[in-house]
């Protein structure tokens, strides 16, 4: 498989590791203008991979394409691979539902559904699976947890999610999501609308989650890739710049363009 | 392994069958709102349609001549559409006079000049009398204004202009109470609500710091409104107007009660007369014989017409206002 | 005095005498609305009285009620609603969910604005082609139709307003957790717009309980009590216009309490639904 990657984009000594989503030559149109350039790269899997670039560098747009929600709109197309465990993902013949039950996306502004707090994780757990009360109230609970919001909800299932602060809702967002139980979690920018204190539990359980999950984090917060990813790409342009181990490109990035950003020089 | 991955197979294959009901019932669901959707431009082609077979006769009998004939005589089964043409144009265009200039002053004095804590109620009040059933205004017309205007308003004018040519027939005797001008002023009452809304609504869209670089530069609020606000929502305006004076050709009701049903034109403002909507009101049910409910039916396609063409119109203007605030 | 001052004076008394015009624009017509109100509740009051809701409309010179034109309006605005709205909130579905960006929402929007403020008496002469003709005689359905007619761009336009006003966001949120689109409008977005839905249907039974000219040659009216639907039926809006123009005093004023009635249920209804959205807006 990795023959197939060009050689610049595989990090050396990571090699082991599984790649559980491969981009292959992926260019992305809005209209007639082109976001995302030729992309190709290997998210390895159960770790954590941070996107960051200046803001309309197409990392958010390469996040969009993994789950195909870029398709609730007209004018957008992709071209090339998605390799989601060896089967791509651009493919017409996948089912947009299923594979958004693969790969989980969290999104920059906390979206509770207008619903109560245990109905926004039954919510997506209900729509493929049949399972009884007792069942659906362990998952509930079990993905409240996971989030870190059990505590501070349990006594309050049935209030709206609407009645939660900023970073619980993102939370409670991030519970729904992997009450479903995704393979993939895509995050966008997480934590930009949250306070200092919200984002550090955002970022304490991103951490907790790769054990399970393969995470993808688009951020303009460096500080934060650095934090919390294992590998980082930077973006610019709509072209990957460079995609390395995350202490490698905020130490001694190879090219210049990276060393700028990292450095503030642009962005 | 944790135990996420080890869910997974079992959950995969209830997964097929539901992703496959899914898959059809949002197919279902997205042909139902479609369907519902075209349903919708139906409607209107069906209005056209069925007001074109049901004219076919009359207009086929009399041709281009029934909207060029006074007459209007069931007897003698002779139908021309003027004389209703005639009112209806003419009331609604007295009406516009009235309630363009009131309208326009109400929105600025609610944009201007009214206390913010009066705005909402008094712009709500406003919104309110647009909702009145129109055969409220059509009763409050006959029994309140049309007695007043009979008793002291029209024989005060009919006296100033007596003698004076030109205005001496506009407003010629005798004082009915009923007749063209006060279906107009009944009418100014009903579509003033929708011009000032839709006039405040627009000069909203006036992106404050222009106002505010006019008012810097020493204007007078009379001369930021004139020179600024007006110009700028000049189209909006103009499809505002054009909204009621679209609900004014049409309005029925009000019109009925107060228009006196006389199938004649007269230079007097003060005389009888009739429209189209009021023909219709008052004739349908009673006509008699095919040839004259097939000319009642020509009517309702000639209102139709033209008030496609003004409401079209109006909403392409306000479309355009739209376009510029959206981008 | 210079040139300039005196320009300056000339402005503002202009500016005076403007302002002062719109101010009075404003006094003539809230002066006009409560001439309407005033009228309204002294002439309508007045005949107010429990027989007004027992008894049936009355032979001419004779005391009655206005039970059977009551009961007409309401059997007849229900079903008009209950026809109208489920057309009206799947096609205002469609131009805000599925069909957002296809040139048919564009045209539809148009075509609905139009039929939104088209004369209703042309409704009621289509649903005389449509209904009443083909069937032979008039009827209470044929009124409840052309009261659906009324009813489906109001709710269209509210319903598409509202869809509009769901942050995409929440769509995006529910569409990635591998929800169908039709779960997603009918869990995320419909709850979303719930009180703006509502408020649409609201405003369009206020806008169908006065109207006349649509039922006139549709339902026609009918002096006695009928629940038959495929018989004429009397409404609260006909019997008015019948009665304010005969000649018979207890007849007029019936015209005027039953037009207290219908203003009263329209302004209640009006207040009512945007108190509904207003209390979003403030949130």
């Amino acid at each position: 498989m990795s023959q197939m990657l060009s050689p610049d984009m595989t990090i050396a000594g990571e090699a082991a590791a599984k790649a559980k989503i491969e981009v292959k030559n992926l260019n992305f149109y809005y209209g007639q203008s082109k976001a995302l350039k030729d992309i190709t790269l290997s998210l390895p899997e159960r770790s954590v991979t941070a996107f960051i670039g200046p803001s309309g560098c197409g990392k958010s747009t390469l996040l969009r394409v993994f789950n195909r929600i870029y398709e609730l709109y007209p004018k957008q197309t992709a071209e090339g691979q998605v390799l989601l465990d060896g089967q791509n993902v651009l493919d017409r013949s996948q089912d947009l539902n299923l594979l958004r039950t693969k790969i989980g996306m969290v999104f920059q502004k906390p979206t509770p559904f207008p619903m109560s707090i245990y109905e926004n994780i039954a919510f997506g757990v209900r729509l493929y699976e049949k399972i009884s009360k007792a069942e659906m109230d362990g998952r509930v609970e079990q993905a409240l947890k996971r989030a870190a919001l059990w505590t501070e909800v349990k006594d309050k299932l049935n209030a709206s999610g609407l009645s939660l602060s900023g970073g619980q809702q993102q939370r409670l967002c991030i519970a729904r999501t992997v009450a479903v139980k995704p393979e993939v979690i895509l995050l966008d920018e997480p934590a930009s609308a949250l306070d200092p204190l919200s984002t550090a539990k955002i970022e304490e359980l991103i951490d907790e989650l790769q054990a399970d999950y393969t995470i993808v984090i688009v951020t303009h917060n460096m500080q934060q890739a650095a934090r919390v990813s294992k590998q980082t790409a930077f973006m610019y342009l709509g072209e990957l710049v460079e995609f390395d181990r995350t202490e490698k490109i905020f130490t001694s990035p190879r090219e210049k363009r990276t060393q700028d950003y990292i450095t503030g020089r642009f962005g | 392994m944790s135990a996420v991955q080890e869910a997974l197979p079992a959950v995969r294959g209830s997964r097929d069958a539901t992703v496959r009901r899914f898959a059809l019932t949002d197919a279902i669901f997205h042909a139902v709102t479609r369907a519902a959707a075209i349903l919708v431009l139906v409607l209107l082609g069906g209005v056209a349609i069925s007001l074109f077979a049901g004219s076919w006769q009359a207009l086929s009998t009399f041709g281009f001549s029934f909207v060029t004939s006074e007459s209007w005589n069931p007897v003698t089964e002779k139908f021309g559409a003027l004389a209703p043409i005639y009112g209806t144009i003419i009331t609604s265009a007295i009406a516009i006079l009235i309630a363009v200039p009131l309208g326009i002053g109400i929105a600025i004095f609610l944009t201007e000049l009214c206390p913010r804590p009066l705005r909402r109620p008094i712009g709500m009040a406003v919104e309110l009398l647009a909702g009145i059933p129109s055969i409220i205004y059509g009763i409050w017309g006959l029994f309140v204004l049309a007695p007043f205007l009979q008793t002291t308003v029209q024989p005060f004018i009919i006296s100033v202009f007596h003698g004076i040519p030109g205005l001496n027939s506009l407003f010629a005797g005798p004082p009915y109470g009923i007749g063209l001008l006060t279906s107009a002023m009944i009418l100014a009452i009903m579509v003033l609500p929708f011009i000032t809304s839709i006039t405040k609504d627009v000069f909203d869209t006036v992106p404050p710091v222009l106002k505010e670089s006019a008012y810097g530069i020493g204007c007078t609020t009379w001369e930021v409104t004139r020179r600024v606000v007006i110009p700028y929502t000049r189209i909006g305006i103009m499809g505002g107007v054009m909204l009621g004076l679209g609900r004014a050709l049409g309005e029925t009701m009000a019109v009925t009660f107060v228009i006196g049903n006389a199938h004649r034109i007269s230079t007097s403002l003060f005389a009888p007369a009739t429209t189209i909507s009021a023909t219709i009101a008052n004739e349908f049910t009673e006509a008699v014989g095919d040839l004259y409910t097939s000319s009642l039916v020509a009517l309702g396609l000639i209102l139709f017409v033209i008030t496609f063409l003004i409401l079209a119109i109006a909403r392409y203007m306000l479309m355009r206002i739209d376009a510029r605030t959206g981008a | 005095m210079s040139t300039a001052a005196s320009l300056h004076q000339s402005r503002k008394r202009r500016n005076g005498v403007m302002m002062t015009l719109c101010v009075a624009a404003a006094g003539i017509g809230l002066v006009w609305l409560a001439l309407i109100l005033g009228a309204l509740l002294y002439k309508g009051l007045s005949g107010v009285s429990l027989s007004v809701f027992t008894e049936m409309t009355p032979p001419p010179g004779d005391a009655g009620g206005l039970l059977n034109a009551i009961y007409g309006s309401i059997v007849m605005t229900i079903i008009g609603i209950i026809v109208g709205t489920p057309i009206g909130v799947l096609a205002g579905t469609y131009m805000a969910e599925y069909g957002r960006f296809s040139k048919l929402t564009t045209v539809v929007r148009f075509i609905n604005d139009i039929l939104l403020s088209a004369p209703s008496i042309i409704i009621g002469l289509f649903v005389y082609e449509l209904m009443v003709r083909p069937m032979g005689h008039f009827s209470a359905i044929a009124g409840a139709v052309a009261l659906a007619i009324l009813v489906i761009p109001v709710v269209v336009r509210t319903t598409e307003d509202m869809l509009n006003l769901v942050p995409n966001a929440l769509r995006e949120a529910g569409t990635a957790i591998g929800a169908p689109r039709w779960v997603v409008i009918r869990s995320v977005a419909y709850r979303a717009a719930l009180s703006g839905i509502v408020t649409g249907i609201l405003l369009a039974i206020a806008r169908i309980s006065g109207e006349t000219a649509p039922l006139l040659f549709t339902a026609l009216n009918n002096q006695f009590w009928s629940s038959n639907l495929n018989a004429p039926m009397a409404s609260l809006p006909v019997t008015i216009f019948q009665f304010a123009l005969s000649p018979y005093e207890e007849w007029q004023q019936l015209a005027w309490t039953g037009a207290l009635i219908i203003t009263l249920t329209v302004l209640a209804l009006s207040i009512f639904a945007r108190s509904l959205t207003g209390r979003r807006e403030d949130k």
